[in-house]
């Protein structure tokens, strides 16, 4: 479903020069399937997600998005994609409702098909109170619920969720991590960022551990125990860092 | 560019600004409320200001050391207390009196007449202006009764007539009074109120972090600015418009005017339909050139407060221009027509005058459309600068 071929990003600053973020970055997500980037701060997760989704424009390589490549045709790319990262990006002074009317427009739906898919999620996640209220006067909870419900909004094939837990309390992460796998009982492909063991553990078919750009490894749970010796996911992570695990004694 | 992903994004952008109260203050409250409270208090405060002069000048009265009885009697005809036993230079120094008369003698037994002021006294000044007026009238009243007595004719004091009359039509004055200050306040409010929401939706956007999920969408950057430089055009245009309805308002308004003359000149100026129409013609390349220029340099920056600190000096930078074009000194022509800012100042200046010709019309219309298509397309490409829209 998600063909991420040799993916090169560079970036230009005066303090650090000119640095590979994302190095050669190739993986593949499979359809039904919720695939996890982790990765420390800093390792180029979101450029790697915001290439995938055409934000950004890679000095190499590529990435096929059901069969769209995201060089030669970013609109149809995006057209396939929901997007979301930790800062939900809500219109504070729209409503959940208007938000939604303005992102169906956004993805050529038609009106009658806005209001009712809009109504239906509104249903769905319990926002008919609130869904008429500007969201700056929202709780986090009702917010995440509004931004994922605009993320489904077009019903798209493709989910990618930049660290869509981040910031957020148990509960409220807790409402991200029981969408993400509805997605997948949907039928959806989900690639979604993280740096929390727990949840890539809990949460994903398949994780690729990333570091300073690069891919150290990818594969289940059980792969990545077999070709590291280690069993606990935090173990696994800090080896391939390089750095050392923690032991009692 | 497909025109309603335009019109969708102009929709939102309007319904996002329209709730936005810094917006409605900067856009709607300087024009209909700041702008008629400054013209009604300027012209209060210089009302006040004669006045005050007035009742000082009655207070303080004329120190006067005179002893001919006819230029005492010019004096008291002042209607100003003539005071004696004063010493008229420290008396200014120290305010006791408005001015001074000091009456001595010339060798030839002529009274020699000093008038003393305080030039940078307001009320010195003008109660002094009025001693010369009274002095002059007596002594040409003088000299004619004095020829009358040595039977000759009148005609040698005044050989030949002198009036002096103003060409000016009131019109014209009142064109020239105001045309050096509505272009001015015109193309400042502009950008002023075209600021807040140029930030909101570019800067703003970035710090609120909805930039992100809004590029994820199928729609083309160049659709989103667009919409976006719509936006903005339509906020500067409704500034300029509620600016050009209130100073017509104020000036038309019984409150402003002082006297019955000044009242009568501001019913002449001329902003009758034509004009206005010349003038909304004359601002809507200039608005587009505002917005678009606004955009391209406040999408660098990175929250709302350094926007504001980016936009801040543009609008000192309009200010010399647009005074410049108010200044009579400098002659509409098509050289300065090609200078942005001053060409639209210049030519608003103009149309309140008459003065204003085709080619002149035509030559700044033509370069403002020009200036703002260039902006637009650098506004367009800057919005498709990875490095500006997800600076770090
Ligand atoms: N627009 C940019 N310009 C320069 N450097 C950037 C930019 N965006 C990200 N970086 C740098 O690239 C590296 C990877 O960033 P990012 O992809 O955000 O990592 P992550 O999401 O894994 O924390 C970081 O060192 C970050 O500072
Ligand atoms: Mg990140």
């Amino acid at each position: 479903m998600i063909a991420v071929q040799n993916l090169v990003k560079t970036f230009h600053d005066k303090a650090r020069g000119s640095r590979h973020v994302v190095d050669d970055v190739s993986f593949e997500v499979r359809e039904r399937e919720i695939f996890g980037l982790l990765g420390p701060n800093g390792a180029g997760k979101t450029t790697t997600l915001r290439l995938i989704a055409t934000l950004l424009k890679p000095d190499s390589g590529t990435a096929v998005i059901n069969g769209f490549d995201i060089n030669r045709e970013p609109e149809k790319v995006r057209s396939q994609l929901g997007f979301l990262s930790g800062d939900m990006g809500l219109y504070g002074r729209l409503s959940p409702r208007e938000i939604l009317t303005f992102y169906g427009r956004l993805f050529g739906m038609g009106e009658a098909e806005i209001g009712r898919r809009s109504e239906e999620l509104i249903e769905r996640f319990a926002m008919k109170e609130f869904a008429g209220v500007r969201t700056d006067k929202l709780s986090t909870g009702m917010k995440q619920k509004t931004a994922i419900a605009r993320t489904m909004l077009h019903n798209p094939p493709v989910l990618i969720l930049d660290e869509p837990t981040s910031g957020l309390d148990v509960p409220t992460a807790r409402t991200i991590e029981e969408s993400i796998l509805e997605f997948r009982k949907a039928g959806k492909t989900v690639l979604f960022s993280t740096h929390v063991m727990e949840e890539a553990e809990y949460l994903c078919d398949r994780i690729a551990v990333i570091h300073e750009g690069k891919i150290k490894i990818t594969g289940t749970m059980d792969e990545l125990r077999a070709a590291t010796g280690r069993h606990r996911l935090r173990e696994i992570f800090l080896d391939l860092l390089g750095l050392p695990v923690l032991t009692e004694n | 560019m497909r025109l309603h992903y335009v019109l969708t994004v102009f929709r939102k952008e309007m319904l996002d600004m329209l709730r936005d109260r810094r917006t409605m203050i900067s856009m709607v409250a300087m024009p209909v409320l700041v702008i008629p409270v400054i013209l009604f208090f300027m012209g209060k405060l210089v009302g006040r200001a004669e006045e005050r002069s007035q009742q000082e000048a009655r207070r303080l009265g004329i120190a006067a050391q005179v002893s001919n009885p006819q230029i005492r009697a010019a004096l008291e005809g002042l209607d100003l207390p003539l005071r004696t036993g004063l010493n008229p230079r420290e008396a200014i120094e120290r305010k006791e009196a408005a001015a001074g008369v000091v009456e001595s003698a010339l060798p030839d037994g002529r009274p020699r007449v000093e008038l003393l002021t305080d030039r940078s006294n307001p009320t010195s000044a003008v109660t002094g202006e009025k001693i010369r007026t009274a002095l002059t009238k007596l002594r040409e009243s003088q000299v004619r009764e004095g020829l009358k007595s040595a039977n000759v004719p009148v005609t040698v004091l005044e050989p030949f007539a002198l009036q002096q009359t103003n060409v000016a039509s009131a019109k014209k004055m009142a064109g020239n009074l105001w045309g050096s200050m509505l272009g001015y306040m015109l193309l400042l409010l502009m950008f002023t109120g075209g600021m807040y929401p140029v930030i909101d939706m570019t800067a703003g956007e970035k710090e609120r972090k909805t930039i992100e999920a809004f590029l994820a969408s199928p729609v083309h950057r160049l659709e989103i600015v667009i919409g976006k430089i719509l936006t903005a055009t339509v906020a500067i245009l409704v500034t300029a418009a509620l600016t050009l309805a209130s100073v017509t308002f104020s000036i038309r308004s019984e409150n402003f005017s002082r006297t019955p003359e000044m009242k009568a000149m501001m019913q002449t100026i001329p902003l009758d339909g034509q004009n206005l129409a010349l003038i909304a013609l004359t601002l809507l390349p200039l608005a587009i050139l505002a917005a678009s220029m606004m955009i391209a340099i406040a999408l660098f920056a990175r929250s709302f407060k350094e926007g504001q600190s980016y936009l801040t000096p543009l609008a000192f930078l309009v200010i010399f221009p647009a005074l410049m074009g108010g200044l009579p000194g400098l002659e509409l022509s098509l050289v300065t027509a090609l200078v942005p800012i001053l060409n639209a100042s210049q030519l608003i200046r103009g149309i309140l005058l008459g003065e204003w010709t085709v080619p002149v019309f035509a030559m700044t219309l033509g370069a403002n459309v020009v200036y703002a298509a260039i902006a637009t397309v650098v506004a367009t490409r800057t919005f498709n600068k990875e490095s500006v829209l997800f600076r770090s």
